[in-house]
């Protein structure tokens, strides 16, 4: 219930959301899923923007890509056919990995991105694809990498009156396989870990990786040290443990109600050497 | 604010406060097959059809209606004439408490209309938002699966 909310607009285009928005400052919050919003009890909040009837809600095939609108629903992600098998699944699986189906049918992709909480999935694979940001503010559009997206809070990053309207994916040139994994309770408890990992080249010459974490600290991010020592390298098992345990020397955590620290350390090096090896099976 | 919404086929104008939850407005409304469990987007008692899909109606502001279409099981059917979903809900002894009975059929109606001959896989996967704290979930999935069956074109 958010006490203060006297009134809805239901801007048809970004332009018109943009203007809202400026107008109304801090007293204004955007509803996209409305998932976030409708638990939230801010007194803050006098003015709500419905942004779901601005267009951006589709998914379409673009260069090595795709490029989904903001108002893409999460189910949709998960369950659109081309994206199940684009990098081997990782993004499908990562936004079907939230919550329950009547969640994921009104959670959105913008929502979810600009949202983010520790234990948020979708993140963590748009930071293994390196997705960008497609941003439209008052001083108008600019695209981000998914690395300075999520480099701090993206709620900080914006403008308070920028929106993002869509996330570009573009797989790397050549062979590539991609894996994504959640530890949680139960299938639709928040994760515990979670791990994208991104490879191309191939098992014997690694090209590129790009690995990926989730849930042990405020934002997701990438295990660079674990990435270097693939670099370039085979993708031989002691190669793939290595990159988990540094991944795992890297990681900053803490106990929380789900779990304690030294578990949570302990299965990210078992999750990160597993989808690895999950990803590496996929390449020649 | 005003709310223009359609309800089980029906155009209505509801006066809502912006920041209520679509919950509260459908149950002051009448709607009372909306029920009100956790209210926190976790049981799924509160399951509603929005624009054809199952969401959680705790989780939407009444806002988020306007020029939508909703459904909840008070359109599917009567105790005259129920739906094929209920009568199999009943014929499969899928009823309990029939607390959470509402939400499993509105998922399970999703999931018919866009899956009409769903395996039992699909099923389960379908209802995995909706928790059960009577019977399990045995025959809730034989219901579905039955009423899958005897609703075959």
């Amino acid at each position: 219930m958010l006490p203060n909310a006297k009134t809805c607009h239901y801007p048809r285009t970004p332009a018109e959301a943009i203007r809202i928005l400026k107008d109304s400052g801090p007293r204004a919050l955007i509803l996209a899923g409305g998932t976030t919003a409708a638990l939230s009890s801010d007194p803050k909040v006098e003015v709500l923007l419905d942004i779901t009837r601005l267009g951006h809600d589709g998914i379409q095939a673009a260069g090595r890509g795709f490029r989904i609108g903001c108002n893409a629903r999460l189910q949709e992600v998960a369950s659109f056919a081309p994206l199940r098998s684009f990098c081997t699944g990782l993004v499908a699986q990562a936004a079907g990995a939230v919550g329950s189906r009547p969640i994921r049918n009104a959670a959105t992709v913008g929502g979810n991105a600009v949202q983010v909480f520790r234990w948020s999935d979708p993140p963590v694979a748009w930071l293994a694809m390196n997705a960008r940001f497609e941003i439209e503010g008052p001083a108008g559009a600019r695209t981000v990498s998914a690395d300075e997206f999520y480099a701090r809070h993206p709620r900080q990053a914006l403008d308070g009156a920028e929106l993002v309207l869509g996330v570009h994916l573009e797989s790397p040139e050549g062979p590539h396989a991609g894996a994504f994994s959640k530890l949680a309770r139960t299938a639709f408890d928040l994760a515990m870990v979670d791990v994208a990992v991104l490879l191309s080249g191939s098992r014997k010459s690694c090209q590129e990786a790009r690995i990926a974490i989730g849930a042990t600290r405020t934002l997701p991010w990438r295990a660079t040290r674990a990435e270097e020592r693939l670099r370039g390298k085979p993708l031989s098992a002691e190669a793939l443990a290595e990159a988990a345990r540094l991944t795992r020397e890297d990681t900053q955590t803490a106990a929380d109600a789900r779990t304690s620290k030294e578990h949570r350390l302990h299965m990210v090096e078992v999750m990160v050497r597993r989808t690895l090896e999950r990803a590496a099976a996929e390449l020649r | 604010m005003q709310i223009h919404v359609e309800v089980n086929g029906r155009t209505q104008t509801f006066e809502a406060m912006p920041g209520e939850s679509l919950l509260s407005l459908l149950r002051r409304e009448g709607y009372l097959s909306v029920k009100r469990g956790c209210e926190e987007g976790d049981c799924g008692a509160c399951t509603i059809l929005l624009d054809g899909r199952s969401v959680r109606a705790c989780l939407l502001l009444a806002a988020q209606a306007e020029g939508r279409r909703i459904t909840t099981v008070e359109g599917l059917g009567s105790i005259e004439r129920p739906h094929p979903l209920q009568q199999a809900f009943v014929d499969a002894g899928a009823v309990q408490c029939g607390f959470c009975t509402p939400g499993m059929i509105l998922s399970a109606k999703a999931l018919l209309d866009e899956t009409p001959r769903p395996d039992e896989g699909q099923v389960r996967e379908a209802l995995d938002g909706n928790l059960c704290r009577c019977t399990g979930y045995k025959k809730i999935i034989e219901a579905v699966l039955l009423a899958a069956q005897r609703m075959k074109p």
